[in-house]
């Protein structure tokens, strides 16, 4: 009787193992064929000077990257990376969070207004950047024009060097609220109710139980989400690349690392260098999410 | 159960076959990327019919300039009514076109017919990515090269041994000026006669003091149709014969440049912010500058533009007081085949056809472009009456190739970055030309 439960256990085990692994296996090929293989093909090329139409490889070593070290722009591109993510993701996961909060209770049209927060997310990147990039121009764009009726000079939103950044990560902040609102609403979810009236009891207001009670055990998810978001905006390029050109005297202070590999491998046609660069880029990205890792313990609240 | 299991199944469905729809129209778009910018007119599947009988053949053609599809459409359909080979033409922007015709030449799926330019030529050439057309067209009675600009016929020959591309038109500079606001200014309207000098006090005059017109706008990315007519009106050159070295530190050159630069410091240009967010044309349409360069290519755009129609016209370029010269760029662009198309001879007729006289005549005609084949421009004049066209054949007396290269576009672009700071006054022109010298002269050695 036992050694028929047994072997009953082990076919079941196995046949649950096979399917898991066969509901996994369309995205693993995926993730194999379209990211892992690549990160290697990517990491291969870095260490040549690449012909044209993916022939007649040169092998040339370290020299890329020398040249990397030694490029003024790619430091400043990174430094541009930096300053964009630092203005994008704290601003996007505070107004997240707050609106989640405010989008929690049960008021009239919830629904609705979940949606409009939302909508900015299911827009191409390519028409937002396009119609942004006419509000901001200078010359013909509407905010310029209602800052004049207001009686305000223009205003040079993305073509003065050192605050185009704020204004394209405004950008980016703007098309990512929602994402981050759904996913803290998730959060909200798991934190019961009991908390609140308690504290309610005791007389806390709103304020005192969103930063005592809120902010505390939504910390699981909040860390899920900045970590997202930093590697997300670390990688910004089509706000850049649809906003600007090159003649824009901003470009040398706003453009970002992915930027430069994009027009290193593509427009230039120089793969190995293109490749230098987006190396550089992951080992940034790693540096910090490990840091963020590490850090988990220190604030973050898993009951 | 019985309704969940049939909503469950209806959902599935309509699930697989929007991707299914969804898949083939991405299929059809796949050669022209980034869905915001892209000018896709064509949506069908193009790449649907390629049986083996010829009337069922379908050639893809790819082209950037959006404006010129409605024309070629009309000699692609010439073109199937006699032969009955049908051909599509999609059209990708030229800031995504290369990359396009790159990764489906990487991935060995490149368009049957498309342009080509004399920045890239070289790399395709080098890379055997095209059809060799040299015997075809020997054999060929349809086609007679020396018709052609022999400059242009030179640019897509390899090596003297190897012809990739027939020519397909060339393309001169001249100047638009705003008629409205010379009669405000009570100024003549430009002529012949007029010198760079000429020019300069007519912006001045022309430019408001209130900031709401100013006389030229000239963006530093706008060479060909800018300020490398200038360069070689005042006896500069931006590379040598031989393609070895930078005519950047000539002494023209850098007079050309510090001729614009100059204007942009002294207000005579808009602010350099404004220029760098919008196009010349823009600002030209806009009523904000009196008058741009423009090369033929932007007819279409700025002789269907509402307030152009009313208020603009074109001149021919100014020329230097001292040297007399009034040189225009010119380039002209090529058709070539791929080398793996499926279809070589069907390609090769189209090719032949668009370089054929009918069909460069009916070009003109239309007013699509400047022909390359001699003698079919008379009627592109006509094309729209309105307008002066007459001053883009004048500028044919004195052309002068565009600028080019086996890396073209690694020292183009690095000019054009650095030239930004001459226009702001960052740099001084003679700064900037000697460092862009420098620079050019590197990667001209690296050729």
């Amino acid at each position: 009787m036992a050694k028929q439960a047994k072997q009953k256990g082990t076919n079941r085990a196995r046949s649950e193992f096979i399917w898991g692994w066969l509901f996994i296996l369309p995205t693993m090929l995926g993730l194999f064929a379209l990211n892992i293989i690549p990160i290697f093909q990517t990491i291969y090329q870095s260490f040549f000077k690449a012909g044209a139409f993916g022939r007649g490889n040169v092998f040339v070593g370290l020299d890329n990257y020398k040249r990397m070290f030694a490029d003024e722009s790619v430091w400043q591109a990174l430094i541009n990376t930096f300053k964009y993510a630092v203005v994008e993701v704290p601003f996007s996961i505070a107004i997240a969070l707050v609106l989640a909060v405010l989008l929690n209770r049960h008021m009239r049209g919830r629904s609705l207004y979940r949606t409009i927060y939302f909508l900015p997310m299911v827009a191409a990147p390519a028409a937002v950047a396009m119609v942004w990039r006419w509000l901001y121009n200078s010359e013909f764009g509407l905010l310029n024009h209602l800052l004049n009726t207001l009686g305000f000079d223009s205003v040079n939103w993305i073509s003065n060097p050192n605050t185009t950044f704020v204004w394209i990560a405004v950008v980016g902040i703007w098309s990512v609220i929602g994402y981050n609102m759904v996913l803290f609403l998730a959060g909200l979810q798991e934190i019961p109710q009991d908390y609140y009236e308690a504290a309610m009891i005791d007389g806390a207001s709103a304020v005192k139980q969103f930063f005592n009670i809120t902010v505390p055990l939504i910390s699981p998810m909040m860390f899920f989400v900045s970590v997202t978001r930093i590697i997300a905006a670390m990688q910004v390029f089509d706000v850049i690349y649809m906003m600007m050109d090159r003649n824009n005297p901003a470009f040398f202070k706003t453009q970002s690392l992915v930027y430069l590999f994009y027009r290193y491998s593509f427009v230039e046609s120089d793969r190995g260098y293109g490749s230098a660069i987006v190396m550089l880029l992951l080992l940034v990205i790693m540096v910090i999410t490990v840091i963020q890792i590490r850090m988990q313990k220190k604030w973050v609240n898993y009951n | 159960m019985k309704l969940k299991k049939i909503m469950a199944f209806v959902l599935t469905m309509i699930m697989v076959l929007s991707l299914a729809a969804c898949s083939g129209d991405n299929g059809s778009e796949g050669s022209s990327t980034d869905s915001g910018t892209s000018n896709d007119s064509s949506s069908s599947d193009s790449s649907s019919s390629d049986a083996s009988g010829s009337s069922n053949v379908e050639l893809t053609i790819a082209i950037w300039d959006t404006n010129q599809e409605p024309g070629l459409t009309q000699i692609v359909n010439d073109f199937t009514e006699k032969t009955g080979v049908k051909a599509k033409i999609q059209v990708t922007p030229w800031d995504q076109y290369w990359t396009m015709l790159e990764a489906g030449a990487t991935g060995g799926s490149l368009p049957d017919v498309f342009w080509m330019h004399s920045n890239e030529i070289a790399r395709y050439s080098e890379y055997e990515m095209l059809l060799d057309l040299t015997d075809r067209i020997e054999s060929s009675d349809v086609l007679d090269m020396s018709k052609f600009p022999q400059e242009i016929v030179e640019i897509y020959n390899w090596e003297g041994t190897k012809q990739y591309a027939i020519p397909k038109d060339i393309d001169t500079i001249a100047l638009w000026y705003n008629k409205t606001m010379f009669d405000e200014a009570g100024l003549d309207y430009p002529d012949e006669s007029w010198t760079w000098d000429t020019f300069r006090d007519a912006a001045e005059k022309l430019t408001k003091d209130d900031g709401s017109q100013y006389g030229f706008g000239l963006r530093p990315s706008n060479n060909q149709a800018g300020w490398y007519n200038a360069v070689y009106d005042m006896g500069g050159y931006i590379i040598s014969d031989d393609k070895k070295s930078s005519g950047y530190d000539q002494p023209g050159t850098i007079e050309a440049i510090e001729f614009f630069a100059s204007m942009s410091k002294d207000g005579l240009m808009p602010p350099y912010e404004v220029l760098a967010e919008n196009e010349e044309h823009a600002l030209f349409e806009a009523g904000k500058v009196a008058m741009i360069t423009a090369g033929s290519w932007m007819l279409a755009e700025l002789c269907n533009n509402e307030y152009v129609i009313e208020n603009g016209d074109i001149a021919v370029l100014p020329k230097d007081a001292d040297s007399n010269r009034r040189a225009s760029i010119y380039n002209g662009l090529g058709w070539v085949a791929a080398e793996n198309t499926d279809h070589p001879e069907e390609a090769w007729a189209l090719i032949e056809y668009f370089g054929s006289e009918e069909a460069q005549q009916k070009q003109s005609d239309l007013g699509i472009v400047i022909s390359a084949y001699e003698g079919t421009v008379e009627n592109w004049t006509a094309a729209y009456p309105d307008f002066n066209l007459q001053a883009y054949l004048d500028m044919m007396d004195d052309l002068v190739i565009r600028p080019y290269s086996k890396t073209t576009v690694r020292w183009e672009n690095m000019a054009n970055d650095k030239m930004i700071l001459a226009w702001t006054g960052d740099k001084t022109a003679e700064e900037v030309c000697l460092e862009i010298a420098d620079e050019m002269n590197a990667l001209l050695a690296e050729e």
